[in-house]
């Protein structure tokens, strides 16, 4: 549903982001990763419309990014606030009025969404008196108001308590079953394997992986896998099936991580072992997200 | 719809602002200063007027003076026939506030003059009475040389100069240069202070947004330029929403505090010298109360015109100066940082405010009083410090003209600031770096 191509933006003398382009498809969860000044706030304020692009086209449903669009979008940016001396209630309808909708409108969904997250008797309160969770509850709730198709959350659960967290997620995993587009731009990978289908990493401005979560994952496979056993097996190094990577004594458990060799299965390593051994466990190594941002920084460093 | 949420910034600026306590007591209590502060020079200028009465015994031990100290409103002499010294000691009980002792002397050394009294005459009262004896002492040499009581009534004159403006169709007006100055200070003041403290009410709010984070939020739903239009016209609505209550409280509290403060005897007798005061015929009521003369100028000078053409300039000059400030508070992250970019913009208001309610009330025509009058900078204040003194209609013009293309260059200038500001934290910036934002594309 969104369709940036080939991005530049230039200040001065640093490019923050360069011919930089990504599809975020309709539906979906999408995850924005990258270092911190790696360039996703510069691509979120383009997209969003708060600033333009030096070079490049951003299409939206097809359509170029206009004004028009302002209106489809909810954004959540990671330096958020509220005003202090305004009161809740009047404060989320000023910002819902200011995304196009009409005072009855915004009153009912602010009510419907107050009463959903529990803080119907914010409405009065003003921010000064709530804590920094709560306002985040809040901030959440303006951003979501206007039902737009796509939301954007910078860094979304920086500074909420586990269990605020926990309720925002099942928000936003409720919010995209019915249809809304998120993006989700963070430096914190663990939050992205729970929610994210798709995501692009961009590193020193440049885009340097993009893709399902589960595509990118099978390619940074590496056929390790953990083995558990009790009893003994000869591990050599010369051994056809696997490479010995790490040996771990646990009492009577043997606890080995081993690499396949190619065209090898992890069939062929039971076939092997279970003559000699109990098997107790056996576990495919696959990449944290974590482990492939880390490599694929390293790598392009 | 970009019109609607300009309408909608404006509305919660608005509202925001007149709905704090500060704004209510201050709009409440600015009046009440303002008509106590008026109340009191009116009392004081009265009291003046029929002033505090000193009752004084005269001891005469003078064989050459014939004539007779008269007594005044204020001096009030009882001649009497004890001697100095019993007067002394009696003082207290006596019932006179002073006593004033005449010893013999020639009536060409007059010496050795007493005024006593338990608490030590102050200078006007001292003043007062030696200008009374001066006068009897001269009145007694005339009569010696040979005139009649006739013909020294003759020779009392009080002279008053009553100074005109003849306008363009060459009548003259009643005009008076204390009326214009002190119309020419009150405006002169009252442009400084609104300019200042709502220009800074401007900057506050941007760097209220830019420190709670929600510029962000506010930004990805309107253009920057609408919240900086939006926060300078609503923040201007505060200020003439509280100017015109200022000016209808004041009014109000004034004539209340008036009445309490002055007392019916004393209204009347104020009247009655305003209404001498406005015929030429009686200059010493004139002379002895300015107010009156300065009332009666100011009904002649147009106050119509003088409060319009004052809204006109306040709006000019704020939006003038607001929108430097807002390209100041987007600038910074918080108010301490501000003082290396308010000096200079503070330096001509300052500069303005000084030279008008100098060079310009002592010169108000000549060309430095022009040329403030004309650069944007100090003209809102220039003019209205001018204008009281008669302003010629192309001038006013021209300078209303320049302030309208000033504050649209200013705020087109400061909202290219202002949109590359607001979205950056955390970095000290100074003028390079703000001359570069200006050149950002956007």
């Amino acid at each position: 549903m969104l369709s940036v191509r080939n991005i530049v933006k230039q200040y001065a003398s640093h490019r923050a982001l360069d011919e930089v382009s990504l599809e975020v498809p309709e539906g979906k969860i999408f995850g924005l990763l990258g270092p911190n000044g790696a360039g996703k706030t510069s691509l979120i304020r383009i997209i969003t419309q708060i600033t333009g692009p030096d070079s490049g086209e951003v299409f939206f449903n097809g359509q170029r990014l206009n004004a028009n669009h302002i209106a489809q979008i909810g954004y959540l940016p990671e330096e958020r606030g509220l005003y202090k001396k305004m009161e809740i209630g009047e404060q989320v309808l000023y910002l819902a009025k200011l995304k196009g909708l009409s005072t009855p409108e915004a009153t009912k969904r602010i009510k419907y969404w107050f009463e959903k997250l529990e803080m119907q008797d914010w409405w009065n309160k003003k921010v000064e008196d709530l804590s920094k969770g709560m306002q985040q509850k809040v901030q959440f709730v303006a951003t979501v108001l206007h039902q737009p198709e796509l939301i954007i959350l910078d860094e979304p659960f920086s500074g909420f308590d586990p269990v605020n967290a926990d309720i925002i997620k099942n928000e936003i995993l409720e919010l995209n079953k019915k249809g809304a587009t998120f993006i989700f731009s963070t430096h914190r990978m663990e939050s992205v394997e729970e929610l994210c289908d798709h995501i692009a990493l961009i590193h020193h401005s440049k885009k340097i992986l993009d893709g399902s979560v589960g595509d990118i994952k099978s390619t940074y496979r590496s056929n390790t896998y953990w083995v558990e056993y009790e009893g003994q097996y000869n591990l050599n190094q010369g051994d056809p099936i696997f490479a010995v990577l790490d040996t771990q004594q646990l009492g009577n458990t043997t606890r080995i991580k081993i690499q396949l060799r190619p065209g090898q299965t992890a069939n062929q390593v039971l076939i092997a072992l279970l003559p000699h051994v109990s098997i107790q466990r056996l576990d495919e190594v696959i990449p944290t997200m974590n482990d492939i941002f880390i490599d694929k920084v390293k790598n392009v460093n | 719809m970009s019109t609607n949420k300009t309408l909608l910034i404006i509305e919660r600026e608005y509202m925001s602002r007149v709905k704090k306590k500060s704004f209510i007591v201050m709009t409440l209590l600015g009046p009440v200063i303002i008509a106590l502060f008026y109340g009191l020079i009116i009392y004081f200028s009265i009291q003046g007027v029929t002033g505090t009465s000193n009752k004084i015994a005269v001891v005469n031990d003078n064989k050459t003076i014939t004539e007779r100290l008269k007594s005044t409103k204020n001096t009030q002499y009882e001649y009497v026939s004890k001697p100095i010294e019993d007067m002394k000691k009696s003082v207290k009980t006596s019932g006179y506030d002073y006593i004033l002792y005449i010893p013999e002397f020639p009536l060409d050394k007059p010496e050795g003059i007493q005024l006593l009294g338990e608490k030590q005459a102050g200078l006007s009262l001292s003043g007062k009475v030696s200008d009374h004896i001066e006068e009897m002492i001269r009145n007694q040499k005339l009569k010696e040389s040979g005139l009649k009581q006739t013909d020294l009534d003759n020779l009392k004159s009080s002279v008053d100069i009553s100074t005109k403006k003849i306008n363009e169709t060459g009548a003259d007006e009643d005009s008076s240069a204390g009326a214009s100055t002190i119309i020419a200070y009150v405006a002169g003041i009252l442009m400084f202070m609104f300019i200042m403290l709502y220009g800074i009410q401007v900057m506050r709010g941007v760097i209220e947004e830019k420190t709670s984070r929600i510029i962000e939020v506010m930004i990805s739903s309107v253009k920057p330029f609408q919240l900086m239009l939006g926060k300078i016209v609503g923040i201007a609505l505060v200020g003439l929403t509280q100017f015109v209550l200022w000016i209808v409280l004041t009014f109000a509290i004034s004539t209340a505090v008036v009445k309490i403060f002055v007392s019916d005897k004393d209204m009347k007798q104020t009247t009655m010298v305003q209404n001498d005061g406005s015929s030429v015929s009686t200059p010493a009521a004139a002379q002895d109360n300015p107010i009156g003369d300065i009332q009666k100028s100011m009904a002649n000078l147009n106050v119509g015109k003088i409060v319009v053409v004052f809204l006109f300039f306040f709006i000019g000059g704020y939006l003038f100066y607001s929108a430097l400030y807002a390209a100041i508070g987007s600038a910074v992250d918080n108010e301490t940082e501000t003082q290396q970019f308010m000096m200079p913009v503070m330096m001509p208001l300052f500069l303005g405010y000084a030279l008008s309610l100098s060079v310009v009330t002592n010169d108000p025509y000549g060309s430095i009083a022009f040329w403030l009058s004309m650069i944007p900078f100090t003209s809102p204040i220039a003019m209205m410090v001018r204008l009281p003194y008669g302003v010629p209609d192309w001038q006013l013009a021209l300078s209303m003209f320049i302030l309208v293309a000033g504050f649209i260059v200013t705020v087109w200038v400061a909202s290219k600031i202002y949109r590359v500001g607001i979205l950056m934290y955390g970095k000290k910036t100074n003028f390079k770096e703000m001359v570069k934002w200006f050149t950002y594309k956007n």
